[in-house]
């Protein structure tokens, strides 16, 4: 059996290795059981060479491409906090003008042809003003369509646009919360998985809504989302979701955090 | 960290400039390679942003900051089976940053069968060793990451240690061979 000095020992030589760890007391303690210690010494001697040559190692270096990653991403983030200190443009205003040029154009488009039917409108009585709602729903229609284009870019940075501009929607129409359903059980990305379940809370009541994510869970094997789609269902009030969640409890290699929050969930919703 | 969880995003420019470089160099350790160690990297801001407020103010913001990045690198671990080091033909050498005029060949020979050895070990040892010997991190701040005591972070690190030592020393007598 090992002497118990020799584990103490192994412990400090740890410690030694890295500046600042060891105290004047402890050190002292290792410098006399090494000296007294032939099979610790020769451990120390070969593992304090190890971890000094350990720095030999090359430092690796991130590419340039990194940063202008970042860079992109931070910028296409923090374009909405920007905007909301210019006070020019009223809060409506920019969330229902989209970034990409050619939408700019065709909502323009769109917006002069409500203009004319508005105008027209008033001269032609009470029976044309349909026209006008007609239009207006187009202009609906096309900021669906914007949403529902940006989510399936192959960028996952364009894709959370696309969540983050489904999300700013007044409604969210059945084709967004489609697309967003879609994101949830099938996007490659993290990120967009999770921001889409954000954005979904809108329509927390929405059955559909709700049965996707009962399915998406024992697939998901992300912690996070996991953890996501658990607090979805507990917030939506989902006590069908009960059996599913239970399911994941007791899979032996779920994360603990997920577990435990799971456990919570269960006994809430048995409430 | 505070300013961002407070919702100033631009702060997180600052945040990237002084960290981006060591999680890179995490990354890279752990899976030897350089474009998923970017992707990683760039995933572990991402979710910085997110998770701002699960930050709490005087939280020592390395430990939170690599509890994260373990995660990602779960996931990612998860997604392609890390647990299987890379063949040796699959690794990418890092060309050294600092010039070593005075390195001999056999020196040269070291370090890569020293690359390797580490390449070899298991992800968990691995990321042990990574942390300690090249994060700069304390002992402290390992035992706040791995959730565990300092104590036991020291034990757990001169096993893996004495693990890398055993292979490296396997790996050297297979070369002379």
């Amino acid at each position: 059996m090992m002497d118990p000095t020799c584990d103490q020992a192994k412990t400090l030589m740890a410690a030694a290795w890295t500046p600042g760890e060891l105290d004047e007391a402890q050190a002292s303690w290792l410098r006399m059981h090494l000296a007294g210690c032939a099979s610790c010494s020769e451990e120390m001697a070969l593992l304090s060479n190890l971890w000094q040559r350990l720095g030999d190692l090359p430092v690796p270096e991130p590419s340039a491409a990194l940063r202008g990653r970042w860079e992109q991403t931070l910028q296409a983030l923090t374009v909405p906090q920007a905007r909301q200190g210019d006070a020019a443009r009223p809060a409506w205003w920019r969330s229902f003008w989209p970034a990409n040029p050619a939408w700019q154009m065709a909502i323009a488009a769109l917006c002069l042809a409500v203009g004319l039917g508005a105008g027209l409108s008033l001269h032609r009585g009470d029976s044309e003003r349909n026209e006008v709602a007609q239009l207006r729903e187009e202009v609906a229609s096309t900021k669906e369509m914007v949403a529902i284009s940006l989510l399936q870019q192959q960028s996952a940075v364009d894709r959370l646009r696309g969540v983050d501009y489904s999300a700013r929607m007044p409604s969210m129409e059945p084709q967004v919360v489609s697309a967003l359903v879609h994101a949830v059980n099938l996007d490659a990305n993290v990120n967009v998985r999770l921001a889409a379940i954000d954005a979904l809370g809108k329509v927390a009541g929405n059955t559909r809504v709700l049965e996707s994510f009962q399915e998406a869970l024992p697939r998901e094997d992300s912690p996070m989302v996991q953890a996501a789609l658990i607090d979805y269902l507990v917030e939506a009030h989902d006590r069908n979701a009960v059996g599913t969640i239970q399911n994941l409890v007791a899979k032996p290699d779920v994360n603990p955090t997920v577990r435990e929050r799971a456990t919570y969930a269960v006994h809430q919703l048995a409430q | 960290m505070t300013a961002v969880a407070g919702g100033d995003l631009h702060s997180m420019s600052e945040i990237y400039e002084r960290r981006h470089k060591a999680l890179f160099r995490f990354f890279f350790r752990l899976t030897g390679r350089q474009s998923p160690a970017e992707d990683l990297t760039h995933e572990v801001f991402l979710r910085m942003i997110r998770y701002r407020h699960t930050y709490q103010s005087g939280e020592m913001f390395e430990a939170w900051m690599y509890r994260i990045a373990r995660n990602v690198f779960a996931d990612h671990a998860k997604k392609h089976r890390l647990e299987i080091p890379a063949a040796e033909g699959q690794m990418e050498m890092v060309e050294s940053s600092r010039p070593t005029p005075h390195d001999s060949a056999v020196k040269q020979q070291d370090l890569a069968l020293l690359h390797r050895a580490l390449r070899e070990m298991p992800v968990e040892k691995r990321e042990l060793i990574v942390l300690s010997r090249f994060q700069g991190l304390s002992y402290e701040a390992m035992g706040r990451i791995l959730g565990c005591e300092s104590g036991t972070v020291k034990v757990r690190v001169f096993r893996a240690m004495k693990e890398m030592g055993q292979v490296f020393h396997d790996l050297r007598r297979e070369k002379a061979s």
